[in-house]
């Protein structure tokens, strides 16, 4: 492979070599297949054992008193009246926690300080002042009722670029310095300035990104006990970084990470939401050890709008696009100011993340991108399907469109034009990322064909006639897999970069029991994806075996080894790698037993169909179940050394397949998001200029995500992401109003689809280019629709309003918001 | 979310629930479907200290015609409203209008009396009952009272129903034969509160309008009539022009209100819109 | 206020219990009865993930107190499975992928169960209606209707 590289990045040995194992094959017997899934028939039957399903022996309820103000001092709690109900059995103020518990994990440096209660001042609305823990929730909240704080008002900030400007009472976090500025630093990747003075155009844009959020159906909660002889907790949590950095609740509590064991649950979605609930955890606990029982925290759903800590991206985009009068793209800078909230718990992970596919699926020669971070008195943000990048996707579709505007070209053309080639592999883009592989050219004609543009174009004619306003959009964006741990802390200061972690690993354990059950232990919890599913179709293909001859469970925190977990589209590639790993060394033993079992030569027996049997002679074989038998009982049959052991296991972890350090004087950020895959959504709206109403007449997505481990799973994670892309684009805002009440705090305001505002269908399409550094060339693609569907969508509001020559350049593009841009332009 | 805590009777009848308003007043409410009730005791936005629940009260969920009404007890639910072919003959507007109340678990147990009791502006029943000059029919314990629609609502979630009133029927005069009817809403979504909504009945005759009923939902205020809308329409010809005109003068006679999904302006300009709409649609469907 | 009795048929079984006026159906079903099949999503009635059928009528558990189910026929998801084996509508919903994360899941076969039995023929537009009652946020609704429409199939054959 020829790889494309920058000049800006030395090319000698920059991509380290493939580690693949298992290269992509023609056929497959599991992988590929539409298994019914492994989750399911627990979950249809109400046996999931989701969070608040889980009951312990004595366990009390907690509940918390929120902040009814965005920013004040807390002057006074008075908590008598909640303490002397009947059924209460403790109130804690945030000074209370404070006492035995520190703040909470956090990535950012220098960090944002953040306790589980508020301790001396509310940031939010919503923020928790009092945490009660009752005999049951409803007690909990009739003592929540009782309490009385009294609050000094301070300034409120809600804007960003107001946030900007704001100073003395209005700072948030003043012990950090006298900004709501968090940081402020530009990034420059490639020879920006001389591109730039090579243009012919340069295409100017404002575009802005509102605050949207995953707000899974179910929230998010924790069971926490303490032990006091031991000096232990053991905690429920529907959280996923368990595994991973779970120790650092450990931290928080003042204990080490052999008195806590995390214990995952079957989690009613997240999209990023639980990457990592430390706050709830975290709260539970301290909850639990003041209180001597067992404490249930789960919030509800005013908890989770207000309170969460994951809101999304919250964004204002000032872009310059460079081009060449023929539409090449040349070069991209731009500034963003993104409202991060009262917190940073992230860093500025968010766009670190970004910056892997910041030129998008295009030759773009160079990047700058200041980035200015603020603090508000808003929930903080956290992660939210495509962790930043869902809105630099936007950001680049957005421009594109833009430019074939002003050079009156064809939006297609444009991007033909633009698109990094196939042969141009692995590609590496001026931030220092790697593109895998890609055929980008197939996945817009696959578009193409499944939308059949001439019969839409037809479609829109027609409407036109009849004075309706029908468009079309597409977009055409990167959607990366498998996020290496340095987007968290590349783009903080280099003197104090923070917590530097460089590991994202996925571990498994691999067991064959006696009767040739292959049981498989992840580290990593289910959230609405196919952990199971996936295991038992890797593990099937590995060892040519039926799925129902594997048993997938979890381990918790005690039993697990290190494992990242699900999110940035990560988990299948990294849970293959692993399977990989470990089925290498349990079939070396199986082998070798086998082979003494059979007085065969290992090199001439191959595993079939639930056997392993010699070559070419079908009757000559023993079950998994017969060489696992023997392997567990019958040692001194065996010859002697290690080789030999009694029993069938292994553990693997396996790490990022292709990550990098970024450079020291960050002039890139090297390797950290190359599984990258591809996607291009066309959308046919109509809308009513009147009213602002879209409808989506018809919809079509193709995605390459490599190898597919099963077609039905990936579509539906397409689907949905769609869905949420389509509630981002037109429905979804979290909208504080200049006092920082949060306006849209219930179901009945935050707008989510239903059926009915989806399109009649979505028709997908896959095209597979596989990965060169993954097993079998895997890629990721849960994120999926949401990263493109916002771009498609808001050019195909567009289109359809030509006429009157509307802009899309701001998110949500709700009712409202259409009639505003529409009325606006009939006054010019 | 969880509710405060309150006192609970279940009524065998009529009587002993007015008795128990009687005595409770402001400080008890009624449970009928309780779609709008519970959601607002979850939230502790409201805190009665009893609870009258008068689902098991016998009677009460009646829809029948009587002496060219059509009468419907107080515990009629939505699901029953929207299919019933009593509606649909003797209430083409409510008929219309139905679909677009919320979705159907909600219609299994909203009722109607509790609906217009609650009186959200947002809310599609106040307008049309508005619109078909429907009357209320109010108990308490010692009197029985009749209220026009129109007058029924006077603020956002309140009514002229006094502490110790309950809601016990709605008359809706049966649409005369010939009478058109529309109902127009935009919503976000579909099943959603409107962010307007317009509900007309005309009556056409030698090509003149004879009659028109317009009402208004997700303004300020529930079940508006605009009257002045409606002189300009009865005695002249309906129009293009005509109906254009008088959608404008419905724009700018509604007091809108403001909200996150819809502001003021944007309200008007739909109202505009929906008015159009209506009236040509009503226009076409009389006979 | 004290604890009042009620009783009432709870997916086929009888129950009698005391209990707070406040307690809502959903709290009362799950932490009273520990049938943890019915889910709590958003408690202000618009999410539909806490569907139950009230004798026979898809309701809202999380807007209904547990008092006004006195006498009444409760089913819940926990009950539709007969001894162990999936019902052809959870049959459905497994071999047409309805389901992601599962948390909704079980609100929407309550309102799948509602409209079955009323009608064991309905249309796409019937099926859209009742699917649009509820939220699910992972997978766009599409398979969801298509398990539904499965189970149809999956009923007519078994009728055979």
């Amino acid at each position: 492979m020829t790889a494309t590289i920058p000049k800006h990045i030395a090319a000698e040995g920059y991509i380290p070599a493939s580690r693949q194992q298992e290269a992509p094959q023609k056929t497959y017997k599991w992988i590929g297949k539409n298994l019914k899934r492994v989750e399911d028939p627990r979950l249809l039957t109400g046996h999931g054992q989701y969070i608040d399903d889980i009951v312990m022996p004595k366990m009390a309820h907690a509940a918390v008193l929120r902040s009814d103000r965005a920013h004040a001092r807390i002057k006074r709690i008075d908590t008598t009246k909640a303490k002397a109900l009947p059924g209460v059995i403790l109130v804690m103020t945030g000074e209370d926690a404070k006492k035995v518990t520190g703040p909470t994990a956090q990535f950012a440096s220098p960090p944002v300080v953040q306790y589980c209660i508020a301790v001396d001042r509310v940031r939010h609305v919503g923020e928790a002042v009092v945490a009660v823990v009752a005999e049951s929730r409803y007690v909990a909240e009739d003592a929540c009722d009782l309490i009385e704080v009294e609050y000094e008002d301070l300034p409120v900030v809600v804007d960003p670029e107001a946030a900007i400007r704001s100073s003395g009472d209005a700072v948030l976090h003043p012990e950090r310095g006298p900004t709501n500025v968090a940081h402020r630093q530009t990034y420059t990747y490639g020879p920006i300035k001389e591109d730039f003075a090579k243009a012919d155009l340069v295409v100017k844009r404002r575009l802005r990104w509102g605050r949207s959020g995953a707000q899974p159906l179910e929230t998010t909660g924790a069971i926490a006990s303490f032990e006091p002889g031991s000096g232990k907790f053991t905690l429920y949590a529907n959280s996923s970084f368990i595994n991973y950095v779970g120790w650092l609740v450990g931290a928080s509590l003042g204990v080490p990470a052999a008195k806590l064991n995390v214990i995952p649950c079957v989690t009613g979605g997240s999209f990023g939401s639980k990457l990592f609930t430390h706050k709830v955890m975290t709260l539970a606990a301290t909850l639990a050890r003041a209180a001597g029982r067992p404490v249930k925290y789960i919030e509800d759903r005013i908890d989770s709008t207000t309170n969460c800590d994951n809101h999304g991206s919250d964004r204002i985009y000032r872009c310059e696009l460079a081009l060449k009068r023929d539409g090449t793209m040349l070069a991209l800078r731009f500034q963003v100011i993104d409202d991060y909230g009262a917190y940073l718990q992230f860093g500025y992970g968010t766009h670190g993340n970004s910056l892997c596919q910041i030129v998008g699926p295009y030759r773009i020669g160079s990047i700058e991108m200041e980035l200015v971070a603020v603090l508000t008195n808003k929930c903080q943000q956290g992660a939210y399907r495509g962790f930043g990048s869902e809105v630099t996707n936007w950001m680049l579709e957005r421009m594109a469109d833009a430019a074939a505007d002003e050079l009156k070209m064809d939006p297609l053309d444009l991007r033909r034009k633009n698109l990094i080639q196939p042969d141009q592999f692995p590609y590496v883009i001026p931030s220092g990322n790697v593109y895998d592989s890609g055929n980008y050219p197939a996945v817009m004609n696959e578009a193409l064909r499944l939308a059949d543009l001439p019969r839409w174009k037809k479609v829109q004619a027609e409407a036109r006639s009849q004075g309706r306003c029908v468009g079309i959009g597409v977009a055409t964006c990167q959607e990366r897999s498998v996020f290496s741990a340095t987007e968290f802390w590349s783009l903080n200061p280099t003197d104090t970069p923070g917590f530097t972690l460089t590991s994202s690993p996925e571990s498994v354990q691999l067991r064959v029991d006696p009767t040739g059950i292959v049981h498989v232990t992840l580290g990593s919890p289910f959230w609405g994806n196919s952990p199971e599913t996936m295991a038992t179709q890797l593990v099937a293909e590995q060892f040519q075996i039926d799925p129902a001859q594997i048993n997938v469970v979890y381990a918790d925190t005690q039993t697990g080894f290190n494992s990242t977990g699900p999110g940035g589209s990560r988990f299948t590639v990294m849970i293959a790698g692993a399977i990989v790993g470990a089925s290498a060394k349990v079939k070396a033993k199986m082998l070798r037993i086998a082979g003494h079992m059979m007085e065969t030569h290992q090199a001439d027996l191959e595993f079939r169909d639930g056997k392993i049997g010699v070559k070419g002679v079908p009757g000559k074989e023993k079950t998994i179940g017969d060489v696992s038998l023997y392997a567990h009982y019958f040692r001194l049959n065996l010859p002697e050394g290690d080789d030999f052991a009694s029993g069938l296991d292994a553990n693997y972890v396996y790490d990022h397949p292709l990550t990098t350090m970024p450079a020291k004087d960050r002039s890139h950020l090297g390797i950290f998001y190359p599984i990258m895959g591809h996607m291009c959504h066309m959308a046919l709206v109509e809308v009513d200029p009147r009213t602002g109403k879209v409808k989506i007449l018809d919809y079509v997505a193709v995605h390459d995500a490599g190898t597919v481990v099963n077609p039905v799973t990936l579509a539906g994670h397409i689907r949905g992401g769609t869905a949420q892309g389509i509630g981002t684009a037109l429905y979804e805002k979290f909208h504080y109003d200049e006092t920082g009440q949060l306006l849209t705090a219930t179901f009945a305001d935050y707008l989510m689809p239903t059926l009915y505002e989806m399109p009649p269908e979505i028709r997908v399409g896959h095209v597979e280019t596989p990965s060169p550094y993954t097993e079998y060339g895997i890629k990721g693609g849960g994120e999926g629709g949401r990263m493109g569907a916002p771009g498609a969508l808001s050019r195909g509001i567009e289109d359809a309003l030509s006429a009157y020559g509307v802009r899309c350049d701001e998110l949500p593009l709700t009712p409202r918001r259409v009639r505003e841009l529409v009325r606006a332009a009939e006054r010019k | 979310m969880k509710p405060a805590a309150f006192d609970y009777i279940r009524p065998g009848s009529l009587p002993e629930a007015l008795a128990a308003l009687a005595r409770h007043g402001a400080a008890a409410r009624i449970l009928a479907g309780g779609q709008s009730l519970v959601p607002m005791m979850n939230l502790r936005v409201v805190k009665p200290e009893m609870v009258i629940d008068v689902n098991r009260v016998p009677g009460l969920g009646e829809i029948r015609v009587d002496g060219g009404e059509l009468v419907i007890g107080a515990l009629a639910r939505h699901a029953a409203l929207l299919a019933s072919e009593l509606v649909k003959k003797h209430c083409p507007l409510m008929a219309e209008a139905y679909p677009w109340v919320a979705h159907g678990p909600i219609r299994n147990r909203g009722t109607l009396g509790g609906n217009i009791s609650h009186a959200d502006p947002a809310s599609e029943m106040p307008a049309v009952l508005a619109a078909c000059d429907a009357k209320i029919i109010a108990r308490s314990a010692k009197a029985t009272r009749t209220i026009a629609a129109k007058e029924f609502f006077v603020a956002p979630l309140t009514t002229t129903l006094a502490a110790g009133e309950m809601l016990t029927e709605i008359r809706i005069p049966s649409a005369p034969a010939g009478q058109g009817w529309s109902w127009q809403e935009e919503a976000v979504r579909k099943g959603d509160f409107a962010m307007a909504a317009v509900g007309v009945t005309l009556r056409v005759a030698g090509g003149r309008c004879t009659q028109a009923g317009v009402a208004v939902g997700g303004m300020e205020r529930a079940g508006v009539r605009l009257a002045k809308v409606e002189a300009h329409l009865v005695g002249v010809a309906l129009d293009e022009a005509r109906i254009a005109s008088a959608a404008k003068l419905a724009a700018e006679l509604v007091q809108p209100g403001d909200s996150y999904h819809a502001d003021a302006r944007y309200k008007r300009e739909l109202v505009e819109a929906l008015t159009v709409r209506a009236l040509t649609t009503a226009r076409g469907r009389c006979l | 206020m004290a604890a009042l009795s009620i009783s009432l048929k709870v997916n086929g079984a009888a129950v009698s219990r005391t209990v707070e006026p406040r307690t809502l159906l959903s709290d009362f079903l799950r932490d009273e009865l520990d049938l943890k099949g019915t889910h709590v999503g958003c408690e202000h009635g618009v999410c539909g993930t806490c569907t139950v059928l009230i004798d026979g009528q898809a309701v809202r558990s999380c807007l209904t107190f547990a008092v006004q189910a006195d006498g009444c026929a409760i089913r819940t998801v926990d009950g539709l499975a007969q001894g162990g084996q999936l019902n052809l509508l959870q049959q459905g919903f497994w071999e047409k992928h309805g389901l992601q994360c599962g948390f909704c899941t079980p609100g929407m076969l309550m309102v799948a169960t509602e409209l079955l039995e009323r009608n064991a023929n309905p249309s796409a537009d019937e099926i859209r209606e009742a699917v649009s009652a509820n939220l699910c946020r992972c997978t766009g609704y599409y398979n969801i209707v298509e398990s539904i429409q499965h189970a149809v199939t999956l009923m007519k054959q078994g009728a055979k």
